[in-house]
């Protein structure tokens, strides 16, 4: 699995996005973006060079569910992996983020261990 | 039956007494026909003047409130908003002089642990070095071979001292960065009093307006998303952990 992946990460707390940051970095991906709400996420997902998106729901501007929208409905996007990492948890709402389209689905707060296992899932390593 | 005939029927015969004992001057009965109108009158006066003294407290009750509530709204809803923002900013401080730290002790651990490795490769080589021989010669071949290890280890151990005294003083200054909670503990819990205080005064205010209000439901978004889970507030079905969140998923085949 390459290492070279580059990750964005969205979140409106910029000590979350520390946090996801640095796991990321100790899991062995260290280009890592940050954006703090779906609006600014949007036009640097679609500008390009993307792997990964990583993202909260509970964001002012745009949240996190209508970003993945956005990204799944933009054809050059709608490929990308998604990995939801957010405090909601109603299974109304994870049901709702599994249709519009996530791979994964983290609820916070969370381990290293869970974020490191659903990477691999995602990214088919599954080790 | 009109009030007013019923009227004229309970007192008729009151002012015919009355009419009867004037004329026949009998001072008793006179009296006695009065008191009889003014007995007949009375419950309706004390009831009118009963329903103002309470018209009259309801209104001041009212006034007191209101002007509590205009004080609340006034003053200390903005204040209660200035000390959240406060609450937010302390805790995002923390947060980040407590990441800060984690990231700079990380490198030094790092290191420390890499030069002992490298440490423990020389000692092993060491040991398993060839023979030097034996005399004089072997005995200088011997100190000769282990000099770069003693290098090694005076060169690692200042540093590794200096690394670990620097990772325990940002372990030190991690704990005291916790010291937030304290104080957004306390401004929270002043907020928490004033919205109880405001509940209390708008209940009030509903039970002396005897309106029923019905419950409004607020326009909420759902796609904006309802916040972390909170214990006796959330409502709905709610996920408990992780696990709970893969079985589901796993259940629409992801």
């Amino acid at each position: 699995m390459s290492k070279d992946l580059k990750f964005l990460v969205v979140d409106d707390f910029s000590t979350m996005r520390r946090i996801i940051k640095n796991l990321l970095h100790d899991l062995g991906y260290p280009n890592v973006a940050e954006a703090d709400d779906g609006k600014t996420a949007l036009p640097m997902l679609q500008a390009g060079g993307f792997d990964f998106l990583i993202t909260d729901w509970n964001m002012p501007g745009m949240p996190g569910l209508e970003l993945i929208k956005a990204v799944r409905a933009d054809p050059k996007l709608a490929k990308m992996p998604v990995l939801m990492l957010t405090a909601e948890a109603k299974r109304e709402q994870i049901i709702e983020a599994a249709q519009a389209g996530v791979n994964g689905y983290v609820i916070k707060p969370f381990t290293a261990e869970t974020l490191k296992e659903k990477l691999d899932k995602i990214l088919g390593g599954g080790k | 039956m009109s009030n007013f005939q019923i009227m004229k029927l309970e007192y008729g015969a009151c002012v015919e007494a009355l009419a009867e004992a004037l004329r026949g001057s009998d001072e008793a009965a006179f009296f006695t026909a009065v008191d009889h109108i003014v007995r007949m009158r009375e419950p309706q006066t004390i009831t009118e003047i009963r329903k103002l003294t309470g018209d009259l407290q309801k209104a001041l009750e009212r006034f007191s409130i209101e002007s509590r509530l205009a004080d609340i709204a006034e003053n200390e809803i903005p204040d209660a908003r200035t000390r959240l923002t406060h609450v937010i900013k302390m805790t995002d401080e923390a947060a980040h002089r407590t990441l800060d730290l984690v990231e700079q002790s990380g490198p030094l651990a790092e290191r420390t642990s890499r030069e002992a490795g490298a440490l423990i490769d020389s000692l092993k080589t060491y040991r398993e070095r060839p023979s030097g021989g034996s005399g004089f010669e072997g005995t200088v071949r011997s100190i000769d071979a282990f000099l770069p290890v003693v290098r090694a280890v005076e060169a690692f151990l200042p540093s590794a001292r200096t690394d670990s005294e620097q990772i325990r003083k940002n372990l030190a200054d991690v704990l005291l960065a916790q010291g937030y909670q304290d104080l957004t503990g306390q401004i929270i819990r002043s907020v928490i009093k004033l919205v109880g205080e405001l509940e209390e005064a708008l209940a009030s205010l509903t039970k002396l307006s005897g309106d029923v209000v019905e419950h409004a439901t607020l326009g909420e978004n759902p796609d904006r998303g309802h916040g972390p889970v909170v214990p006796g507030v959330t409502r709905g079905d709610v996920a408990s952990g992780q696990t709970d969140v893969d079985e589901l998923l796993s259940g629409l085949g992801m």
